[in-house]
């Protein structure tokens, strides 16, 4: 379905429906009595995107990425701190009161959690008219007939509307809710993860609903989920959103076929495939997603990255020098417990020999086993560089361990933030090997 | 349905939104007739304090009504058209409560027997005569029961082997004053009854308003109205209430009026932390996110969900209160002119070796009284409770 539409429709002359730039979410973090600002959470740190009539774009990313704090923050059910969301040629930004209200009824958000999205004592009719009375339509009998028809359209029964959200299924919750949204006939929809809390059964069901309402009602939509493979069956095109910002952004096919940013493919490379050939091809991403509220310097995915670029004079295998990066990572989160990795070394000695007679090269040893870096580096400078840092480590001095690693396996990843920027391929993506 | 009715039915897809805009808002039948209730009743009070000569409100009818019935009007008005109407609008969920409620026999039973106490305590007391001192008449013992032929000054009934036997003109007998019990226990019913409604209406109202508009509108507002609860929760309402009647003489109405003013902050803080949860809630920005309003979302979201913990609460406060007049009329500091169950059962301690259906049988009243509400508020706690089973079948 989604791929009979122009998989690039933004070529054409016409204006896009909504047009985000710079979108941001910031959360203070306050501490004390007087709430001193401490610090912020970047939620979302500056987006751009398009979304054209009839248009269905995704934005895909893990849990925490910002992707939910982004629908909200674009329709101002939460204050942006900053940027612009040009909705039809209107700055909805600066809109004020009464104006903000006309602005529902053209777009609508889905939300991700039916269950809680539904106020207990409202029964499915009042709920899916709410959009309707709150917007001043007074007719009862009219609101009654709409509703009778969303129902319909939804693939429930008009009796349904006497009944109250916790008589019904997650599945029959998702389509009321679409019917909710779709009650003051908006051009814009915007889906945060409408099938996250169902089964994948009636995911399918959900998910052909919506792209049946699109091409019948003629929504634009802009899906919000974590399940590429949602948004490959759904979406046009597709954004890519790593920790507040978008790593990558194009058309589906090209972005799925032929992904330009490293996390792109790390997630691509995640969708099960039921080719025995493709299995265990999988991108393995090492550490954890860092916090919003702290992001890494330079590209936000350096911590991460397979494909970090090495610093000049050194060519090592890309797995060792990711792995001597996790190392600095880990040197800088201050995780590293040397006395339970020296014990353990202790330990694991007792049997056969005792402590005295223990080499001095074996906490170093031990440090490489534990973070799986190979006893001896191919390059012998680079070598002897690791080996003082583990040496500084293992007498107590983790600092100068991390200054040591830092000065001499510097990649400009984490001093350079990359842009988004158009690349061969015919996305955008914003890594430094493409600038 | 039929195709035909198909074509012609209203669809989201016909509704010209700028006709509608343009279009004047007529004010619901509903919301109009809600307003002149209130108007009517603005309109009464105004009548009684502006026009009416002194003393009577319609001279012709013999009514005379005052500021505490005034306010007792306004309570039941309230009661319905807050509490009734509601609940006949919307029939499933009602029918739902009522099948949690009615799982608790106790509770049913409570609320039979409330309402035959609401029934007769606002009927009696216009139909009969209000129960005089008569001294001739002292001392009748209840019907089917018996005393010593010496107490009563004169006994109504047939004396048996030296005992005097009570009957039905005096079915609950009299007092040492020769006032009838079964009547002093009627006027009782509804002082009992105001007292519990007026002053739970009070509090529940000033509660909701207050808690409601800390958790919605938070900051500042919620500081403020948060720390002025604070206050007075350690503020000495007993004693406010002691220098009143030193002052001016105990009054039912003032003691309504003070413990309904002084008495709502921990209902207040339970509606506070109620509603803070439910602004939480997704359907809060359901509601935003489909232009709704802050007086909407606060009159159709918030208002019902927290009702539940309100009417739970209040059930429980009315008898506290009731049982509060009584001691305080047991003390001697309620006004000595209200035939209060608590002045019934003090007027009787004297007597209680020879005579113990004084303070007794206006006892057991005040007790089955306080045990329903108590039951109800039980029961209506469960039957409100999602956990308990129905809420999610």
């Amino acid at each position: 379905m989604a791929v009979t539409h122009m998989t690039e429709p933004h070529t054409g002359d016409d204006e896009p429906l909504l047009s985000v730039r710079n979108l941001t979410k910031h959360y203070p973090i306050t501490d004390g009595l007087l709430a001193t600002d401490v610090g912020r959470v970047r939620a979302v740190d500056g987006i751009d995107l398009d979304v054209y009539p009839g248009e269905t774009v995704g934005i895909v990313g893990e849990s925490g990425c910002g992707k939910s704090t982004a629908a909200r923050s674009l329709l101002r059910l939460e204050e942006p701190t900053a940027g612009t969301v040009v909705f039809d040629g209107e700055d909805i930004t600066a809109f004020d009161t009464s104006a903000l209200k006309r602005f529902r009824r053209r777009a609508q958000l889905l939300f991700q959690d039916s269950d809680s999205s539904f106020d207990p004592r409202m029964n499915v009719g009042d709920a899916i008219a709410e959009p309707l009375t709150v917007q001043g339509m007074r007719e009862r009998t009219r609101r009654r007939e709409i509703v009778t028809d969303l129902l319909d359209r939804v693939g429930l029964s008009a009796a349904d509307a006497d009944r109250y959200p916790h008589e019904l299924s997650g599945g029959q919750q998702q389509r009321v809710a679409l019917a909710r949204a779709l009650s003051v006939n908006p051009e814009l929809l915007i889906a945060d993860e409408p099938t996250a809390a169902l089964d994948v059964s009636v995911q399918s069901e959900i998910l052909a609903l919506l792209d049946d309402l699109h091409a019948t009602v003629g929504l634009s939509i802009l899906l919000i989920s974590h399940d590429l493979g949602v948004i490959r069956q759904l979406c046009d095109r597709v954004a890519v959103m790593y920790i507040g910002e978008i790593v990558e952004r194009g058309s589906v096919e090209d972005v799925f076929t032929n992904p330009q940013h490293p996390y792109t493919r790390a997630l691509v490379a995640s969708i099960p495939t039921t080719d025995p050939r493709e299995r265990g091809t999988a991108v393995e991403l090492t550490g954890d997603v860092p916090s919003p509220s702290n992001p890494p310097s330079g590209c936000r995915f350096h911590t991460r990255c397979p494909e970090l670029i090495q610093p000049d004079g050194y060519d090592f295998d890309q797995r060792t020098w990711r792995r001597i990066m996790d190392l600095r990572q880990h040197l800088a989160d201050g995780t590293v417990d040397i006395e339970t990795i020296c014990h353990q070394s202790v330990m694991d000695h007792d049997d056969d020999t005792g402590p005295d007679q223990r080499s001095e090269t074996e906490p170093t040893a031990k440090l490489r086993e534990e973070f799986a870096l190979p006893e001896q580096l191919e390059d012998a400078r680079a070598d002897s560089i690791l080996e003082s840092a583990l040496d500084c480590l293992v007498a107590g001095d983790p600092g100068r361990a991390a200054d040591l690693l830092a000065t001499e396996f510097a990649t400009p990843c984490e001093q350079h933030a990359p842009t988004l920027e158009a690349t061969d391929a015919g996305q955008d993506a914003s890594c430094l090997r493409h600038d | 349905m039929s195709s035909d009715s198909d074509s012609r039915r209203n669809t989201f897809e016909d509704v010209d939104w700028d006709e509608i805009d343009d279009t004047a808002r007529p004010i619901s039948h509903r919301a109009l007739a809600i307003a002149s209730a209130y108007a009517i009743f603005v309109g009464g009070v105004a009548y009684d304090v502006l026009l009416a000569p002194e003393g009577d409100t319609i001279a012709s009818l013999g009514l005379s009504l005052q500021a505490l019935d005034w306010l007792y009007i306004l309570t039941l008005l309230t009661l319905v058209v807050f509490g009734l109407v509601p609940l006949s609008e919307h029939r499933r969920m009602t029918a739902h409560y009522w099948n949690q409620f009615k799982k608790n026999t106790a509770a049913v039973v409570s609320l039979g027997y409330l309402l035959v106490v609401f029934a007769i305590g606002s009927i009696g007391p216009r139909v009969l005569e209000k129960p005089r001192v008569d001294a001739r008449n002292a001392y009748q013992p209840p019907v089917f029961t018996s005393v010593e032929s010496w107490l009563p000054v004169d006994c109504v009934g047939p004396v048996v082997n030296d005992r005097c036997h009570g009957t039905w003109a005096h079915p609950l007998g009299t007092t040492h004053e020769g006032k009838d019990i079964l009547v002093s226990v009627i006027y009782g019913m509804e002082v009992s009854m105001q007292v519990g409604l007026i002053a739970a209406f009070i509090t529940v109202t000033i509660a909701t308003v207050v808690g409601i508009s800390a958790a919605y509108f938070g900051g500042w507002v919620d500081t403020v109205l948060m720390r002025y609860v604070d206050l007075q929760i350690t503020f000495p309402t007993f004693f406010l209430y002691l220098v009143v009647v030193y002052l001016y003489g105990g009054s039912l109405f003032s003691m309504i009026v003070i413990f309904g003013l002084l008495g709502w902050g921990s209902i207040a803080r339970i509606v506070r932390s109620e509603a803070l949860q439910r602004r939480e809630e997704t359907y809060v920005l359901a509601a935003k996110n489909a232009g709704a309003s802050s007086s909407w979302t606060i009159r159709r979201h918030l208002l019902p969900n927290v009702s539940n913990s309100v009417i739970t609460a209040a059930t429980l406060l009315i008898p506290s209160l009731i049982l509060f007049e009584a001691s305080l009329a047991f003390l001697g500091l309620g006004d000595p002119t209200v035939p209060s169950w608590g002045g019934l059962i003090a007027s009787g301690r004297n007597d209680l070796q020879y005579a113990w259906w004084i303070s007794t049988i206006p006892g057991v009243f005040l007790f089955g009284t306080i045990l329903a509400f108590n039951f109800i508020g039980d029961a209506l706690r469960d039957a409100f409770d999602p956990r308990s089973g129905g809420g999610t079948t």
